[in-house]
């Protein structure tokens, strides 16, 4: 092999090993000053190291992460416009490049454009939605209801066999149809919404089938309910305490941390009359396991001959969450806790299963591929240098399994579930106290709202960030 | 060239592709152009719809009617809510700026401040009270009052399959006498928009 191809092929390696996998490194980079500098440093690091930890193929979740941190930290309107600008990728990357997608089938799936899980398109809306319900923008909200059903019905059209609903956000939109006076297009969404959650893992929370029933009744369509086999509360105190005075509080609960995605890489490097070695990376521990063999030689291939096949896919990694669940008191009365109304570790096992298919799919397409691509690579580099063939075999072993990397983009800031209760109040100036628990009930986390104001007919929102 | 360099080669350019980011060029463009980028509401349909709605309006026979009825004096209009009924985040502000200024600039109408202006200019109005001179000082109660109220909806339809997408914009306007709570004029001006996305691109 003359030194001009040495060079090269040294060069493409360099190359390959510059564009090394984000997603690895993000988590640990901005997990840290999350926890302990909290969201102003981490959207400050975000800012700073834009390029480093996302760079332009991950541009949506970029959007994405500030958006949630910005509506974590109440700056509603900060977070709105970062998730209008993740929306605008999204809506952008419907065009697909034939060069990008070419460079994933040689490298792997990181080389393409990050365009967003279902669920988190619709966790995106949900947001919205509380962003300009909290800033008392209703036809905002409103805006942001109709986007959501252009984006589920667009989701559909896509794919009829994935789950591209949510419960939630079926939900929200009532709530915002409602105040914007339109008690028939809230009635269907009420209706959607036990349509969701039955699609779903979650079971309607007891609190929203209250609220859809008493929609459902005022609007004469309480049989739509039973025709779908929902099992019909009897008293609904609450909901109609609410149509009935108009004002309430909201309080939203994000706990813990969603799970994010980590590496199965499994590969097998084989030396013909020398040693098999075999590797195992687990995705949720990162633990690592070798086996190395003796290996018999194979006929037809040199001695020194090395065949390598290696494949990373990307496996569910829960996190430890230290919040659970929230407890609310208002005015000192005895506490109440809000239902879970989102599992978002459930909408992520979803969407794994939903497109396991075309993800290994995929993945087998690509090693193959590049395998019969390496095995080329090593002929047509082979010389009469025993010692060189060897080299040159490992470097492109090497070589491969570098660029093998499995596409773990996630949305990194999500929590693990929403909580959310809806509390009738009087006119006046409430003081409300929301706790966030661990799974054993110790209090984590304390939100006090001491002078909070509360007009005739106004719906209050609190959002309780707990991602801990 | 041998198969590993053309392996090679391809990786290469392909990562390069993948990595490299688009340079940016500004060009200043005349306002009045007609700009369509993404299919959304933009300036163009804002100017657009404002003045058509708006000369039809003055052009109607509502107002020779009232001008005879103020004794030849020109109605005073005042723009109420303009709600946005569609699917996008529509600057009203930008709307209801348009129509102000077709509204004015056509000298049929007097024009008051709305209610936001107006809370703003009664507190310096108030401000003014207890600290300008005497002479500068201005009276409260001199505001004009406004015969007509000009109120409004967006509201937009969706249609989509694939990369292809139908907008349908609706804007209706009404013209209300506030004595009389009577509609002297209803408009509307529609607009349709096919928004084409390719599947693939280079």
């Amino acid at each position: 092999m003359s030194i001009k191809r040495l060079l090269f092929f040294a060069l493409s390696l360099s190359i390959l090993a510059g564009c090394a996998n984000k997603s690895m490194t993000r988590y640990e980079e901005l997990a840290e000053p999350l926890e302990k500098k909290g969201i102003d440093a981490t959207i400050e690091k975000m800012k700073k190291e834009q390029d480093d930890l996302y760079g332009s193929n991950s541009e949506f979740l970029y959007y994405f992460d500030l958006g949630c941190l910005n509506h974590y930290k109440r700056n509603f309107k900060e977070s709105a416009e970062n998730f209008a600008k993740a929306e605008q990728i999204y809506e952008d990357l419907y065009t697909k490049s034939v060069t990008n997608e070419a460079a994933a089938i040689v490298t792997n799936d990181n080389t393409r454009p990050y365009r967003a899980r279902p669920f988190e398109l619709l966790l995106m809306y949900e947001y919205q939605i509380l962003n300009y319900l909290a800033m008392m923008d209703i036809d905002g909200a409103m805006v942001e209801v109709r986007r959501s059903q252009i984006a589920m019905n667009s989701l559909y059209q896509k794919d009829q066999k994935k789950v591209n609903d949510n419960g939630l956000l079926r939900y929200l939109s009532a709530m915002v149809y409602e105040l914007d006076g339109s008690p028939d297009e809230a009635a269907i969404s009420y209706i959607n919404t036990v349509k969701a959650y039955k699609e779903g893992k979650l079971q309607v929370p007891g609190e929203v089938l209250e609220f859809v029933t008493e929609g459902l009744r005022s609007a004469d369509r309480e049989n739509d309910l039973v025709a779908l086999g929902t099992q019909i509360p009897a008293m609904t105190p609450k909901a109609t305490a609410i149509r009935e005075s108009g004002q309430e509080i909201v309080v939203i609960g994000y706990a813990g941390h969603s799970p994010i995605l980590g590496e199965l890489y499994m590969s097998g490097t084989f030396v013909s009359g020398g040693v098999m070695n075999l590797y195992y990376k687990d995705g949720e521990t990162g633990e690592r396991k070798t086996f190395t063999l003796v290996a018999p030689p194979v006929s037809g291939a040199g001695t020194g001959e090395s065949f390598h096949v290696g494949f990373a896919l990307p496996e569910i990694k829960k996190l430890p969450n230290k919040v659970d669940h929230f407890e609310v008191s208002l005015d000192g009365s005895p506490r109440i806790r809000p239902e879970k109304v989102m599992a978002v570790d459930e909408e992520l096992k979803q969407n794994m299963a939903d497109e396991k298919s075309s993800r290994v799919s995929r993945t087998i397409i690509r090693v193959v591929l590049r395998t019969i691509a390496a095995q080329k690579a090593k002929q047509a580099m082979k010389t009469d240098n025993i010692l060189l063939n060897l080299l040159t075999s490992i470097g492109t072993d090497v070589a491969q399994s570098q660029i093998e990397q499995a596409d773990l983009r996630i949305g990194l800031f999500m929590p693990h579930s929403l909580h959310m209760t809806r509390i009738p109040v009087s006119v006046g100036q409430h003081k409300v106290v929301v706790t966030a628990n661990g799974a054993a009930g110790n209090t984590v986390e304390i939100f006090e709202f001491d002078k909070l104001q509360v007009a005739k007919g106004q719906k209050v929102f609190l959002i309780i960030p707990s991602i801990r | 060239m041998s198969k590993l360099l053309k392996i090679c080669l391809c990786a290469s350019l392909a990562l390069f592709v993948g990595c490299s980011d688009s340079g940016k060029k500004v060009t200043r463009i005349d306002t009045n152009s007609v700009t369509d980028l993404s299919g959304a509401w933009n300036d163009t349909d804002s100017r657009l719809v404002a003045e058509e709605m708006i000369n039809d309006c003055l052009g109607r026979p509502w107002y020779d009617n009232m001008i005879q009825n103020k004794g030849g004096a020109v109605p005073t209009v005042v723009i109420g809510k303009v709600a946005n009924k569609s699917h996008e985040h529509i600057n009203i502000e930008t709307f209801i700026k348009d129509m102000e200024r077709t509204l004015i600039n056509s000298g049929r109408v007097d024009f008051v401040a709305n209610a936001q202006e107006r809370a703003e200019l009664r507190n310096e109005l108030a401000s003014q009270a207890g600290n300008a001179t005497a002479d500068t000082q201005k009276q409260a109660g001199q505001e004009i009052g406004a015969d007509l109220m000009l109120t409004g909806t967006i509201t937009s339809i969706v249609d989509q399959e694939g990369g292809d997408q139908v907008v349908y914009y609706q804007v209706d306007l009404e013209l209300t006498d506030i004595q009389s709570h009577r509609k002297v004029w209803i408009g509307d001006k529609k607009i349709k928009k096919f928004v084409s996305k390719n599947g693939v691109k280079l």
